[in-house]
């Protein structure tokens, strides 16, 4: 509870209690502040964000971005001599742990798998990350305005989205593939943000509905603020949490999505290169050299859950009705901490 | 209510149109129909071209070759349907999808069905359980399987799920035991969350878990139950009467006699009824209205079963002997198709490799109808569990957050200050209330399910829709895509539909309303 | 602890020392502790305290229905049973059986998807050895025991179909079904409307005496505790601050918190004689002779406020000092009276319950040619058509005029089109026939943008102060945003315009900068009410400003718009649910009933005098924190309640 408190608490303790509880938990800190440090507690979130960042790191750094040079030898289009037969991967356990030239192997022509599954995670990141911000950008416009003036405005909206769910995504989004596809990376982004986006608008939409009915709205026109004003001013920063949380969400079905039409032959078709497209393009040597199809796999598979987690801590974090109920388990222990103060200090009392 | 739906129903055929109108423009502009010629070096390529074109009405403008489509495709409500040709084949796209659509029907509607079962029973137990370990783990497995790429666990199924089990199959020798003692473990360890309870009842809950399934995986290693699988008369006996006693804890509790005595009574006459029904099914050939006229008798005994021993609450009866009856029942039919398998693995089609990774059937395959099943049953075994492992996920999540949501409901508090058991409150007054939520995501999933379905049919070859679209895709066929636009958009509108429907059923609010 | 066994029965429960803790960021947070009392059966217990006080919460440890994270301490014994730790199945037999709940959000608190019927049988098959039909018929008559109009239909009928009060005498057969020993009633009528709680209050009373049970009645509301109960404990902050007869505690309060949280209760009737009242309800004529008597009683006493009133209108001059500063200076209040005096009365025993004119007491026509800060002129009200749903017309023909400087109340109950008055107002919701007019221009078809400048002259102080203040700002920057939109004000100027009104509102300067969940309900408000008058409006709009707050902050709140008022001299329309608070600070009333306009005049004319049938029921309704007088309003009120049944 606030110290400088005003002559309230002389006669009514209106919030110890249930109350105090919750002013406890969220003394001295703004909205923001709070949600930050629920997410921060949320132990599969804050793995998850490290992982995606070392894996990030990783994937820009070692093979190049752009004119920037990496620090890995190889390259992801350049063959060299097969080191292990059949370009097994090298590293090994002589020396303790050595990586050897090639750690997760060659392919047939010798190109370094280590080399193409870093460009993969790179470009698959980039669009998945584009296809974030397409999704966030028009999701939040659409349904903002469809919430907020509802009408006609709403229902073309309702309509389009309607549109968008009668058909499943990797159906559209083969056919958006197969216009824009083939090896740009960014463009393929752009056109799966299209499709995507509108799961966003809908919750978007919801969201405004329901604050629009909160009186701080009324309150601020009353006050005399435009509908500009109310929508970006008052409305928004209180649906940034769905706003953030979907878009994570988005992220991660966005990643897989990529993989399958690349996969697929929709996406990113070779001489690009994806994670999905390098699965596409070594699934037949799985029996013969399962190591060029179990690491691009693997990394769709971390990033996908990496950014799953983040978005389930997000919600977690936004959302204001989960209180961290402490397990059983801690409970009790913190009981017995307790009692043994107690008896601690009852038998120094009785020493005295 | 019906006014509603109805006018769902229009305004969705309306969207459904547009939507054929936009993808028909798009497709004309994104697929090449002239792939197949631009590498070639034929000297009248220049006539070959405008074959095609003439073929393929490429002069026409695609706006009005989309309506000529579309009065093609209009024909079907006075029975004469036109969907165009697949030009590649030259097939019709009538005759190509007639057994497109039975397929992926079958497949999806097995997954889903599965899935829907195994999802909300694992979601609610991990709500119930709400940040235990047990909870932790589900939490974990259902992100894992939302960031699995379906092609990827297809490729993998292929591999270890058909390929090395029926290399086992024909050679079942065993490395190392020291992977199975792991598996039973961890099942021990997936019973103990999924019971909690006290200390000690955890520790038997782990125990006797561990050691049935040990002995269990020791029984059909050692008895070659692989090589010949069967449930046999004392597994529908055994299975039966587990059953009843777990249908009539979920659904009464065992504390009510009357309802434990007429379950079982119902595994009684399931085990009787056995050896007659072998000598029904060997003498006279069977089909799937057989079948349907049999499960009618097993609800009509059920039934029968629940009324005689009535009890205060007759349809508490009915209900539980009902379901130990399907369930029974469903254990003999299982029964009597795994008793083709011998004879199916011999089949020089089979040859010993009864899983399958490819197709829809077995071609050439000779066998009378429980043999067609068989056939179909291990057909469908991957597939499937490729789209459950996707859909699994999200009604776990679903299930998991609706039932979290409802047990912090006053009217939970109420039914418990009246009084009411865990259970009763937990399947009476939590669950009814969370399934409610769940109607309206059914439909989204069985979407997601049919785009799942794509690339599932293409890895096992599975001959349904998403496999046409995609062979179409890849050939710049314009006909067959089109038709499965139009025919996975009517299935999206059948599955709202049925949603509605579900929730006025589920809810009284909007029931009554109507 | 004294504990006065005024009765000679035996204790259904012996509580002892008893606490509740919750685990909240690793600790234990008390919730109570050291609870000492005896429930005896046949009577009511009463636990009463502001919101936070544990008074819930420790009922609830006593059938171990705590949230996860509490657990509780002490004993708690029930005929030799210990309550507290003890294991769930035996709790079981427990719950619903020898104690049973009722809880306050009839609502929430019947499930949804199961017949009313259902969640009655089912509480008595779990306990009770009975077959279904033997189960229906005793639901039959528990539904009868609670007065349900039709029970064989209702039992088939699901909770969203049943109106508050029927759901809340469900909530009461389902946990009268097993004849409990013990009864614990969470708030059983806060959530429901004035005239539906008296209906619950009249029905408890009635079982109580038929049963055999202890009541633990747990309220902040003095009025239901004077109505109830027999004892009574105050609980503050989670600890019992005084506890004993309630007729002693009302009369003699020992603690100086119970006697704050008495004296913050506004007490409905203190416009006229609060004695006479009410017992005379039923007839009006009978009333008016009363009046005529108490008069003649008062005048001596009331030299001071009586002068300016001429002595015609004698319930004026018994008003505490602020009804005299709101109303009495006004000169319509003055030419109201007088033509009340002269004025014989009338016979209005024709008007019927659901009649829809508007009664206007003498003085109280509304003069459209008057300058006012507000008029309706017979108009109409409309929530729009949103996509399918159709417009729904909230308010008819209302004819209202609020005079500058004057403070006018509109009560009703939920669903009487008040708050949609409000909104029209502000121009928040069209006005489609007839006219509104603003401080003199008519708002009526404005679209937003022309009604911003209009804005200006308008404030609204809003219900939920939580939910009024956007979350995502800092309070100064609400207050200061009317400043900044209209007068495009910035910087440190802003700055100082904010701190003055903060310093008006009794703020320290300092909390410009906190965020709205940082605060407190009451010190939320006084946020809402700086920024209603930060352009320093002609009008306000008081939207139950006061009813999410505690009695001694609603007290506080008051007393600080009261001030206000005075100071800014704004007009303003004071909508709410609690006759008590609009009599308190209104001059006049204006009572609504299903979207009309049935009753206004002056607050003592209504108060004294009311005309409308409706008003007669709601006033009778209202319970006063006093035993002895609820005692004499009671059997009015059941006569009135009887009377008006039908409604």
């Amino acid at each position: 509870m606030s110290t400088n408190n005003d002559n309230e608490n002389a006669l009514a303790p209106d919030d110890v209690g249930d109350n105090a509880i919750e002013a406890k938990e969220t003394e001295g800190l703004s909205q923001g502040k709070i949600v930050f440090r629920k997410f921060l507690r949320h132990k599969g979130a804050m793995i998850s964000i490290g992982v995606f960042a070392f894996v990030a790191l990783f994937a820009f750094s070692s093979v190049g971005f752009g004119p920037v040079p990496g620090w890995w030898i190889f390259n992801h289009t350049a063959s060299g001599p097969v080191v292990n037969p059949g370009g097994a991967p090298t590293w090994s356990f002589s020396n303790f742990f050595s990586l050897g030239q090639h750690p997760f192997g060659q392919d047939e022509i010798g190109r370094d798998n280590f080399a193409r599954v870093m460009k993969g995670t790179q470009i698959s990141i980039i669009v998945m990350v584009i296809i974030g911000l397409v999704c966030l950008v028009i999701g939040t416009i659409v349904g903002a305005v469809a919430g907020y003036y509802r009408g006609w405005i709403d229902s073309l909206l309702m309509r389009i989205t309607d549109g968008f769910i009668i058909l499943p995504v990797i159906v559209i989004g083969s056919i958006l593939g197969k216009m824009v596809g083939g090896a740009n990376g960014p463009l393929l982004g752009l056109a799966l943000g299209a499709i995507l986006w509108t799961g966003l608008a809908r919750l978007v939409r919801g969201d405004f509905m329901s604050l629009r009915e909160r009186e701080f709205v009324d309150s601020a026109r009353v006050a005399g603020a435009s509908d500009f004003r109310i929508m970006f001013k008052h409305m928004l920063p209180n649906a940034m949490g769905v706003i953030i949380v979907n878009t994570t969400l988005v992220m991660s079905q966005a990643i897989v999505l990529e993989a399958a039409l690349s996969y697929l032959g929709f996406g990113i078709q070779s001489p690009g290169i994806s994670l999905g497209q390098l699965i596409s393009e070594y699934q037949t040597s799985f029996a013969t050299r399962p190591w060029l199809f179990w690491w691009p796999g693997l990394f769709i598979i971390v990033i996908a859950l990496c950014v799953n987690f983040i978005g389930d801590g997000l919600r977690d974090a936004f959302d204001p009705r989960m209180k961290t109920i402490p397990s059983w388990r801690k409970m009790k222990k913190a009981e017995r901490m307790t009692q043994k103060k107690v008896a601690n200090t009852t038998q120094k009392e009785e020493a005295k | 209510m019906t006014r509603f739906i109805l006018r769902r129903l229009l305004s969705t055929a309306l969207v459904l149109l547009v939507v054929t109108f936009v993808l028909y423009l798009l497709l004309n502009v994104a697929l090449d129909f002239f792939w197949d010629l631009r590498s070639s070096t034929s000297p009248n390529i220049e006539s070959l071209y405008e074959s095609r074109r003439r073929l393929l009405d490429l002069d026409t403008p695609a706006i009005v070759r989309y309506f000529k489509w579309l009065a093609g495709v209009g024909g079907c409500v006075v029975g004469q349907c036109d969907f165009g040709i697949a030009w590649k084949s030259g097939q019709e796209v009538t005759s190509q999808l007639q057994g497109a659509i039975v397929n992926t029907v079958k497949l999806i509607t097995a997954s889903t069905i599965v899935a829907i079962v195994l999802g909300i029973a694992v979601g609610m137990v991990s709500a119930i359980r709400q940040y235990s370990g047990f909870d932790y783990f589900i939490t974990f497995v259902s992100f894992l399987l939302y960031s699995l790429p379906v092609f990827w666990v297809a490729v993998l199924l292929k591999q270890y799920g058909a390929i090395e089990i029926n290399n086992f199959i024909n050679d079942p020798t065993l490395s190392s035991w020291v992977p199975i003692i792991l598996v039973c473990v961890a099942l021990g360890l997936f019973w103990m969350g999924a019971l909690g309870g006290s200390r000690r009842r955890r520790l038997i809950t782990f125990l006797a878990a561990t050691v049935i399934t040990f002995v269990t995986i020791y029984y059909i290693l050692a008895s070659g139950w692989l090589q010949q699988p069967s449930i046999g008369i004392v597994g529908v006996v055994v299975i039966g009467l587990g059953a009843a006693v777990v249908m009539t804890f979920l659904s009464t509790g065992l504390k009510n006699k009357r309802v434990l005595y007429a379950s079982l009574a119902m595994a009684v006459i399931g085990a009787l009824l056995y050896m007659p029904l072998q000598y029904l099914f060997y003498y006279q050939e069977m089909n799937w209205l057989w079948m349907f006229g049999l499960l009618i008798v097993t609800i009509g005994v059920a039934v029968g079963v629940g009324l005689a021993f009535r009890g205060p609450d007759p349809w508490d009866t009915v209900r539980t002997t009902f379901f130990t009856g399907v369930i029974i029942a469903v254990l003999i039919f299982a029964d009597r198709v795994l008793q083709g398998w011998g004879d199916y693995s011999d089949q020089p089609a089979i040859n010993n490799r009864p899983i399958a990774t490819i197709g829809a059937s077995t071609p050439n395959l000779e066998g009378d109808f429980w043999i067609a099943n068989l056939d179909t049953f291990t057909h469908l075994l991957l597939p499937s569990i490729a789209l459950i492992l996707i859909s699994f996920a999200s009604y776990t999540r679903y299930t998991r957050g609706s039932m979290l949501e409802v047990m912090g409901q006053d009217y939970i508090r109420t039914a418990r200050a009246k009084g009411l058991n865990e259970r009763t409150v937990v399947m009476r007054h939590a669950l009814r209330n969370a399934l409610l939520p769940l109607a309206s995501i059914i439909p989204v999933d069985i979407i997601t399910m049919i785009g799942g379905a794509v690339i599932t049919e293409t890895i096992f070859g599975w001959n349904g829709m998403g496999k046409l679209f995609i062979d179409s895709m890849r050939q710049s066929e314009l006909d067959p895509i089109m038709a499965y636009i139009l025919i996975t958009g009517l299935l999206a509108i059948i599955a709202n539909l049925v949603a509605d429907f579900l929730y006025a059923v589920l809810d009284p609010r909007i029931r009554v309303n109507a | 602890m004294t504990e006065q066994t005024s009765t000679a029965k035996s204790p259904v429960l012996d509580v002892k020392d008893l606490g509740v803790n919750f685990w909240v960021n690793d600790e234990w947070w008390m919730a109570a502790e050291e609870l000492n009392y005896t429930v005896n059966a046949g009577e009511v217990l009463a636990i009463v305290g502001e919101s936070g006080s544990g008074k819930s919460q420790s009922s609830m440890s006593l059938l171990g229905l705590l949230p996860s994270n509490g657990r509780a301490t002490g004993s708690a014994k029930m005929g030799g049973t210990e309550l507290i730790g003890m294991p769930p199945e035996k709790m079981q037999q427990i719950r619903g059986n020898e104690i049973s709940v009722i809880f306050q959000e009839p609502m929430t608190a019947l499930n949804p998807v199961y017949t009313a019927g259902f969640q009655i049988v089912e509480t008595l098959r779990v306990h009770l050895d009975v077959g279904p039909t033997e189960a229906k018929e005793r639901a039959l008559e528990l539904m009868r025991l609670v007065e349900i109009p039709d029970p064989e239909e209702r039992f088939h009928s699901f909770p969203h179909q049943l109106s508050g009060g029927q759901r809340q005498r469900i909530m009461i057969a389902q946990a009268l079904a097993c004849q409990p020993k013990l009864l614990i009633a969470d708030e059983p009528t806060t959530a429901l409307d004035v005239t539906v709680q008296a209906e619950i209050l009249k029905l408890m009373r009635e079982l109580k005496s038929k049963l055999d049970a202890g009541i633990i009645l747990i309220t902040h509301d003095m009025g239901v505790v004077a109505d109830m109960a027999d004892r009574m404990i105050v609980m503050k902050a989670g600890r019992v601050v005084e506890s004993g007869n309630a007729e002693e505690i009302f009369y003699n309060p020992q603690h100086p918190y119970t006697r704050q949280l008495l004296e913050a209760v506004p007490h409905l009737g203190t416009a006229i004689e609060g004695e006479a009242f009410g017992a005379d309800l039923a007839n009006v004529e009978d009333s008016a002779v009363v009046h005529e008597t108490e008069a003649s009683h008062g005048t001596a006493d009331d030299v001071t406020a009586g002068s300016n009133d001429d002595g015609a209108h004698p319930p004026n001059a018994t008003l505490s000092p602020m009804v005299t500063e709101g109303g009495a200076d006004r000169v319509s209040g003055l030419a109201a009276a007088a033509e009340a005096a002269g004025q014989p009365k009338q016979d209005h025993d024709d008007i019927e319950m659901d009649s829809t004119k508007t009664y206007y007491h003498p003085g109280s026509q509304a003069d459209f040619s008057q300058p006012s800060a507000l008029q309706l002129r017979d108009a109409a009200i409309e929530y729009p058509a949103i996509g399918r749903k159709k417009a729904f017309r909230a308010a008819h023909h209302i004819n209202l005029m609020v005079a500058p400087g004057e403070v006018v109340g509109l009560v009703g109950e939920s669903g009487s089109g008040k708050t949609t008055i409000g909104r029209a107002a502000l121009g928040l919701l069209p006005t489609v026939e007839g006219d509104m007019v603003v401080n003199g221009k008519s708002i009526k078809g404005l679209s937003n943008k022309q009604l911003r400048p209009l804005r200006k002259e308008v404030g609204i102080v809003f219900q939920d102060p939580g939910s009024s203040l956007n979350p995502r700002l800092p309070v100064g920057e609400s207050i200061g945003e009317p400043l900044y939109l209209h007068e495009g004000m910035k910087g440190p100027a802003l700055s100082k315009s904010v701190e003055e009104l903060l310093t008006a509102v009794e703020l320290p300067t300092s909390m410009r900068n906190r965020y709205p969940h940082e605060l407190s309900g009451g010190q939320r408000q006084r946020i809402g009410i700086a920024r209603a008058l930060t352009l320093r409006p002609k009008l306000l709009i008081a939207d139950e400003p006061t009813s999410a707050l505690d009695v001694s902050v609603q007290a506080k709140v008051l007393d600080l718009f009261e001030g206000l008022q005075q100071e800014y001299g704004f007009a303003c329309l004071f909508i709410s649910h609690d006759l008590a608070v609009i009599e308190r600070i209104a001059s006049r009333i204006a009572v609504m009933r299903h979207g009309y306009l049935v009753e206004i005049g002056k607050s003592s004319q209504v108060v004294a005098n009311p005309v409308h049938p409706y008003t007669q029921r709601l006033l009778s309704a209202v319970p006063v924190p006093d035993p002895r007088e609820q005692r004499k309003r009671r059997e009015a009120r059941d006569a009135v309640l009887e009377a008006t049944a039908n409604a």
